[in-house]
């Protein structure tokens, strides 16, 4: 857990990527892609189906730590549209158990742009004390937390190169790592995502063992 | 004999060209003739090739066969291979006017062409093992091979012990079922136990080997040189003149490295002594396919000097008139050695000429008990292996392509296929639910099955889509996700992508002989421009290090254990054992040598312990890590270990006081496993499994994105396996494959046998002159690369041959 501020509010970022939002009791989560593993065994490549249970599980647990009553998911909750059709009897439980628990608003992503689930709230943008909770960074000039891109970065350390996710922080946004259990990462250091860091920029990376703050100025070794 | 044999044709052109039958090739066809399975082990050169190809030329000469049925199969591990023996057998059969249609096919071949050899088959057909399952796969392979007379394949001995092996294995048992009274030949290097080879190829009854002497032992000499050998390194810098003066005298030269990092470097170094402007050329597997063809062909017509390459020139292809082989280190296999000594003097009745460069003083060693057990015929053994399981389940996927299976006749089938004589119901059945559903417990993909029953109890492919998807995924080799080099609009060649992720932008490398600088990555393109910089950062490409082979291990072994075997070494050598065995000790051929110093690194007193395996990196490098483990446990505070092809070196802050307890055979039971899921190699095993298996999609070329975005990560998969299923068929197989791989499990194991009760612990007061080259790589490996320059372990070197007493 590693605290900071951002636009004079305390934040919070855990180890497994869950944003907090202290005073509000809010949990950020970002790019859970469920049923990521049984949208490719549809088509030929039967990768293990344990995905959604295990992302879900650790949510869950996560969650329970901390004292939260809200949850904001910024998008591909889902990894496609068909997705809450594939999900196994087990992995709906949980599920509908998440969203029976806390209050949850679920921003649209691509994945998952026609997400709509009865009674509760599903929509592109949701703004709270002038932050805009949105799925993909914006380059408009707006205080914003999204995620979409599953920032990692590249360290070298002791001649040895860890990647691992990370969380953005530059001066008017917040890009958050993704969550599910089978997504992958971009490079912070790759086109498009590069281009809303810069000098000034953090990045909060998420290692085995603890979250690392990192000033983009001062890492010589950022491949 | 001869006359018996109604083969006029191919004796007439024999004739023509001054040449004639030699008797093994002779006796290849009287035991076919006879009903044999023939596997025929010879030297290279000698016509191995054509005494393959002469039982079928003599059924197609002498008797009737249809047009546009399949008469012969030629299988070879090399793609340029099937191109080379096509050539050479055109020759006789144009020559003599025969009406025999012989054609290639690999991955090279146009889809027009291969459309049209499914239609119309030649007589005679060449292709490798991946262009075979293929085939097969098709719904027509039934029709296709059911005349098929004879299978011949080449190179056999380097098929036998791979994943690679499996599959043809599996194939070849496929094909006994469709042509039950196929003959097979197999055409082998020497290698020491010959009846696996045989085992492998046919175990039908009638299956027997002929064996060709080695006419003229070919001669070898080690470089001598008035430079010092020196202590540790692995590029021979240090010999580049001299070889240049040999590459001078001889008229074409191929000068073998272990590594496409050596490559380069050699190659460089021997463009600044160019003096007299000599051809050189580089010849390694990263290569555009384009730049190897060019100088492969210019090899053929004699237009070059010299060329430097790795293994990519290791196989029996006829490159023109090579009258030296340089080999730069140790050949650390002597199979390996006869095979690369071969390429010179490719003729039966001449001697191979070839001179050994070693890089450093082990290696010295090393070059001389592979010259000496040459002489003395002594052959690498071929390790027999268990077929790998994630072969089986691509194999079992090719068969329900091609048709409907029952699964008790398969799986007879499969039992015939000698790597899986020992494969029990139980595990087959376990891989067939793999290739159904993905083998897990929890039965969510029952309805993305790609397998199933049909009305007849028999298995067959859902769809198609599968078949094409098999298409694209068949094969066992799995390569790292290339990048093209690009230099304007020229493609140079491939490298790794994880070699282009560690490198800056405006950092500097060697690439086909040239230094490039890179500048950035576009579509997946290398971008680079040429440089005058001198001092490049060197490419250290994987995959390129070969281990030391047991049999030459042991005569290392023996060489040293014999004051009278020193007198053969050149001076610095015998001298440094020498002051070794007053210093210390050496060795016995069946004892272990341990050595303890205290030695100061940054001014802290640690203390040192060696182990003179002579096992290998691999082993070694388990070693270090199952000692370590232990010593920690005993409170000894070990801080790190290096491990070389030799000796292993572990240090600590506290002295170790007993030895037997640190190597008790019972360390491989502990902590073994947690060794081993702690290693990278188990996840790129893994990897390599899930992609062989069909689990995971390879790489489609053409695609734009980088590999790892395409490609569903595998190290997300393994870690929701380990969890959930930690005993799934692809971990079984990832594990085994990395207890013989790289942390050579069997060989650890046999050495702690040998070793009981024959440990020499020397307890010293300092460095041993035998210790030297393994502190001067500890210090190579474990300090910063901006710190560490060739002065400073000069100076190191310089001020541990002063403490030792040597000049």
């Amino acid at each position: 857990m590693k605290s900071f501020k951002f636009k004079n509010h305390e934040f919070q970022i855990s180890l497994d990527g869950i944003l907090f939002w202290i005073e509000k009791k809010i949990a950020i989560i970002s790019d859970l892609h469920l049923e990521k593993g049984s949208s490719y065994a549809s088509t030929g490549q039967l990768i293990p189906p344990y995905d959604s249970l295990e992302t879900l599980n650790n949510l869950i647990k996560n969650l329970e730590k901390n004292k939260v009553s809200e949850l904001i998911f910024l998008g591909d909750t889902f990894h496609d549209d068909q997705a809450s059709e594939r999900m196994s009897h087990e992995t709906d439980l949980l599920f509908k158990r998440l969203i029976k628990t806390y209050k949850v608003i679920f921003i649209r992503g691509n994945h998952d742009n026609k997400l709509s689930i009865d009674g509760v709230i599903c929509c592109e943008k949701y703004v709270l004390d002038g932050i805009h909770f949105i799925h993909e960074a914006s380059k408009e000039n707006i205080n914003q937390v999204s995620g979409h891109f599953h920032p990692v970065a590249s360290l070298k350390v002791n001649s040895k190169k860890i990647t691992a996710k990370c969380l953005v922080h530059s001066e008017n946004l917040i890009i958050l790592p993704s969550y599910g259990q089978y997504t992958g990462g971009l490079n912070i250091t790759k086109s498009p995502l590069r281009e809303f860091i810069d000098v000034n920029s953090t990045i909060y990376l998420l290692s085995n063992k603890s979250v690392y703050k990192l000033p983009v100025s001062k890492i010589k070794n950022l491949l | 004999m001869l006359d018996k044999l109604k083969l006029e044709p191919i004796n007439n052109w024999l004739k023509k060209n001054n040449w004639h039958f030699y008797n093994h090739q002779l006796e290849t066809v009287t035991k076919t003739l006879q009903g044999y399975d023939v596997l025929l082990v010879a030297p290279t050169g000698g016509g191995k090739t054509l005494a393959g190809f002469l039982p079928a030329l003599e059924d197609l000469i002498n008797n009737q066969h249809p047009k546009n049925q399949l008469h012969t199969l030629y299988i070879s591990p090399l793609k340029a291979l099937t191109v080379d023996v096509h050539r050479n057998l055109l020759a006789p059969i144009q020559d003599q006017k025969l009406d025999i249609k012989v054609e290639t096919r690999t991955g090279d071949t146009s889809s027009y062409k291969k459309a049209r050899q499914k239609q119309a088959p030649p007589h005679m057909l060449m292709t490798t093992p991946e262009s075979l399952a293929l085939l097969l796969a098709s719904p027509e392979a039934n029709d296709y091979f059911k005349f098929l007379k004879f299978l011949i394949i080449d190179e056999i001995h380097s098929l036998v012990n791979s994943k690679r092996g499996d599959l043809l294995s599996l194939n070849l048992s496929r094909l006994e079922t469709i042509a039950p009274k196929c003959q097979k030949l197999g055409l082998s290097a020497t290698v020491k136990n010959k009846n696996s080879v045989l085992a492998f190829l046919s175990q039908k009854n009638k299956s027997i080997t002929i064996n060709v002497q080695e006419r003229s032992s070919p001669s070898i000499d080690i470089l001598k040189t008035d430079i010092r050998v020196p202590w540790s390194g692995h590029m021979a810098s240090y010999a580049i003149k001299d070889i240049y003066k040999k590459i001078i005298n001889s008229t074409m030269s191929i000068v073998f490295v272990n590594t496409r990092a050596q490559a380069e470097l050699v190659f460089n170094k021997l463009w600044h002594e160019n003096e007299k402007n000599l051809k050189i050329a580089i010849h390694h597997g990263s290569l555009e396919k384009e730049m190897r063809r060019k100088v492969e062909n210019m090899m053929s017509r004699g237009l070059l000097d010299c060329v430097v390459a790795t293994s990519s020139l290791d196989l029996g292809i006829d490159w023109g008139n090579i009258d030296l082989v340089i080999q730069i280190g140790s050949p650390k296999g002597i199979a390996r050695f006869l095979q690369r000594i071969g390429r010179s003097n490719h003729r039966l009745n001449e001697p191979s000429r070839a001179l050994l460069v070693p890089s450093n003083r082990f290696e010295y060693l090393e070059c001389v008990s592979a010259i000496s057990s040459i002489r003395e015929n002594i052959l690498d053994e071929i390790n027999d292996k268990e077929g790998s399981l994630d072969v089986l389940a691509q194999h079992i996927l090719g068969v329900a392509c091609s048709k409907p299976f029952e699964v008790n006749e398969l799986f007879t089938e499969i039992k015939n296929s000698w790597p899986y004589r020992n494969l029990q119901i139980k595990k087959f059945l376990e891989v067939l639910e793999f290739v159904k559903n993905g083998g897990y417990s929890l039965k969510n993909y029952d309805q993305y099955s790609k397998i199933g029953l049909n009305k007849e109890n028999l298995y067959t492919i859902k769809n198609k889509n599968i078949r094409n998807k098999y298409r694209l995924n068949v094969g066992t080799i799995v390569e790292s996700y290339m990048l093209k080099v690009k230099l304007g609009n020229r493609t140079l060649g491939q490298v790794e992508e994880w070699f282009i992720e560690g490198l800056n932008e405006g950092d500097t490398f060697l690439f086909g002989g040239r230094i490039l600088e890179y500048q950035y990555l576009s579509n997946n393109n290398v971008i680079v421009r040429t440089t005058k910089d001198q001092q490049p950062k060197i490419p250290s490409y994987a995959g390129g290090r070969l281990p030391l082979s047991s049999e030459l291990s042991f005569q290392v072994r023996s060489l040293i254990s014999k004051e009278e075997n020193w007198k053969n070494l050149p001076s610095q050598i015998s001298e440094w054992l020498r002051l070794q065995l007053k210093f210390s000790n050496i060795p016995g051929p069946e004892e272990l040598l341990v050595e303890t110093f205290p030695r100061n690194i940054k001014n802290k007193k640690r203390y040192f312990l060696i182990c003179y395996s002579f096992e290998g990196r691999n082993a070694n490098q388990t070693l270090g890590f199952l000692i370590s483990k232990r010593m920690q446990r005993m409170g000894y505070k070990p801080i790190g270990f290096v491990a070389t092809e030799y000796a292993l070196a572990i240090w600590s802050m506290n002295m170790v006081e007993d030895i037997n307890i640190l190597l008790s055979d019972d360390i491989m039971l502990d902590d073994l496993y947690e060794w081993l899921e702690e290693t990278p190699l188990l996840k790129k095993n893994f990897r390599d499994a899930a992609i062989i298996s069909g689990l995971i999609e390879r790489i489609i070329p053409g695609q734009k994105k980088t590999g790892k975005q395409i490609m569903f990560n595998s190290d997300l998969i393994f870690d929701v396996l380990k969890k959930h299923e930690p005993n799934h068929l692809l971990l079984q197989v990832a594990r085994q494959d990395s207890y013989r791989g790289l942390i050579d499990l069997d060989r650890l194991s046999k050495f702690l046998k040998r070793i009981k009760k024959n440990i020499i612990l020397k307890k010293l007061n300092q460095i041993s002159p035998l210790a030297i080259p393994l502190i001067l790589e500890i210090n190579r490996q474990t300090i910063d690369k901006s710190e560490v320059n060739e002065y400073f372990l000069q100076e190191l070197e310089e001020q541990m041959t002063k403490e030792v007493g040597l000049n």
